[in-house]
């Protein structure tokens, strides 16, 4: 119990963390996804808004976090710790609204696009010849599951006739199955399904559109270049580190380890590369290439695609994977029709893995 | 190569994405063989219609600068010809006339279409084998 309470807060703090940091990595001409020309970026509301959505941040984390502790210690049902983490997530939601229209209701007022040539630019050197694939860094997730995939193989004869294959909150196992190819070697589908999963998202992500600032369209696609090969490295990297937290928990299921301590050998690795993948990540977002260059063009408004400021909506854009519009990262757009298709599969997946969850 | 397209401007997108890629084959940074990204990840990239790219695609198709094909896609294919072509002569004509209807005198045209035409030609020479 103690320690799912230590690994709500955790969770709960590195959730605070992040709304606290990513306004100042986000590119300064979204500020809350507003789209806004460079020389407004140290606007005073701005720059007022950025203060108040840190402090109202601060309080709604500090409210979650008090009643969601206070929630525990009077329920004694320690997931009510990470399901503060999504009431955290939807007042971080409301805060970035809050700051994103008042910023908007300035631009507006103030004519901030007004007598600005508003342009896109693109390189197309970066699709005759794109960032290459990180191939080596995928190496350390397949040698990981290959690994398990070897050692599993080994101890299936000595493996206990009855595999404990999911823990409570408390690190008591609360399921068990018979020994079958199928409960040994679940996390390794696992391993595999998520290694494919993340690799084919890495390799979308060197593909994907960059946000390319028309002002200085050269200094903006080298650092496109170099961002979305670093972000393409960060998540496998971040796939290895989950592998190897699975590897960890198919040896105590396999040689049938009860601790108290197991949910750490999954949720560190995990927690630990989420945190440097944002890390790495947010360092590289805010600076982007700019080298003195002015074309004299400014990013379009495009404020009408953006709903909410967070989704992307654009029947008329081609392109599935589009640069996030605060924070970092990608996100779909959701106006074409193949975003619709790949939602409803991840629903369908979450549904199907909930029936099979309770008819089992 | 970076292309750029000003939203507010007169002349339509397509026609400066045309014009755009015309300027890189005179300036050499596109040579004969450079390839071209397909039509669909133009747009995409531009976040535009794709239509749009492919009139400008189709512009250049039709002047002999590129020729599209399904399996390698746009590819640069600069003509080596003496000939002017006939729609060239009558937009110079155009232009030309411009400078006269303005007043400017004819040695400080001549002076001006030689300076641009060293400025691409200087850098094809330097880009060519």
């Amino acid at each position: 119990m103690i320690i799912s309470v230590i690994l709500g807060l955790v969770l709960l703090g590195l959730v605070l963390l992040l709304a606290l940091v990513l306004p100042s990595v986000t590119s300064g001409t979204v500020p809350f996804g507003v789209r806004i020309p460079a020389q407004y970026a140290a606007d005073p509301v701005v720059a007022a808004q950025s203060r108040l959505y840190r402090r109202r941040v601060l309080l709604c984390g500090g409210i979650v976090a008090v009643a969601g502790v206070a929630s525990v210690a009077v329920t004694g049902q320690p997931l009510l710790l990470p399901l503060s983490v999504l009431v955290l997530v939807g007042t971080w939601y409301g805060c970035f609204f809050l700051a994103h229209q008042e910023i908007r209701a300035a631009k507006l007022a103030g004519g901030w696009f007004q007598g600005l040539h508003q342009g896109i630019a693109v390189d197309t050197e970066l699709r005759t010849n794109p960032p290459r694939f990180p191939w080596l860094w995928l190496a350390p997730a397949v040698a990981v599951t290959l690994a398990t995939a070897a050692i599993g193989i080994m101890m299936y004869p000595s493996m206990p006739q009855n595999l404990a294959v999911h823990y409570g909150a408390n690190g008591v196992p609360n399921r068990i199955e018979v020994k079958s190819v199928g409960s040994a070697f679940s996390l390794v589908f696992l391993q595999l399904g998520l290694t494919a999963l993340l690799g084919g998202i890495a390799a979308a992500v060197v593909r994907s559109r960059p946000d390319l600032d028309p002002a200085r369209p050269l200094g903006s696609s080298r650092w496109a270049r170099h961002y979305m090969s670093l972000g393409a490295k960060a998540l496998l990297g971040l796939v290895a580190m989950i592998d190897l937290g699975l590897m960890g928990s198919s040896l105590l299921m396999w040689t049938g380890t009860v601790s108290r301590w197991a949910p750490l050998v999954i949720v560190i690795p995990v927690l630990a590369s989420v945190a440097a993948t944002i890390a790495v990540l947010a360092r590289n977002n805010r600076d982007r290439g700019s080298n003195g260059e002015d074309t004299g063009l400014t990013h379009r408004d495009d404020d009408k695609f953006w709903r909410g400021g967070v989704i992307y909506i654009n029947r008329e854009d081609p392109a599935l994977v589009v640069p996030r519009r605060f924070g970092i990262g990608w996100t779909l757009n959701f106006g074409d029709p193949r975003a619709a298709m790949l939602l409803a599969g991840v629903v369908a997946l979450i549904g199907l893995v909930i029936a099979l969850r309770f008819a089992s | 190569m970076i292309l750029s397209v000003d939203l507010g401007a007169d002349v339509p997108i397509y026609q400066q994405i045309r014009d755009q890629i015309v300027e890189a084959i005179a300036h050499g940074s596109l040579t004969d063989g450079s390839a071209l990204p397909p039509t669909r990840t133009l747009a995409a990239d531009f976040g535009i219609n794709f239509h749009t790219v492919n009139k400008a695609y189709d512009l250049l198709r039709q002047e002999g600068l590129i020729r599209l094909s399904r399996g390698t896609g746009a590819v640069v294919t600069a003509p080596a010809t003496d000939q002017l072509p006939a729609d060239w002569t009558a937009r110079a004509r155009t232009l030309l006339a411009e400078a006269v209807a303005r007043g400017l005198p004819a040695d400080e045209v001549l002076r001006a279409c030689r300076t641009l035409l060293d400025s691409f030609g200087a850098t094809q020479q330097e880009g060519t084998p």
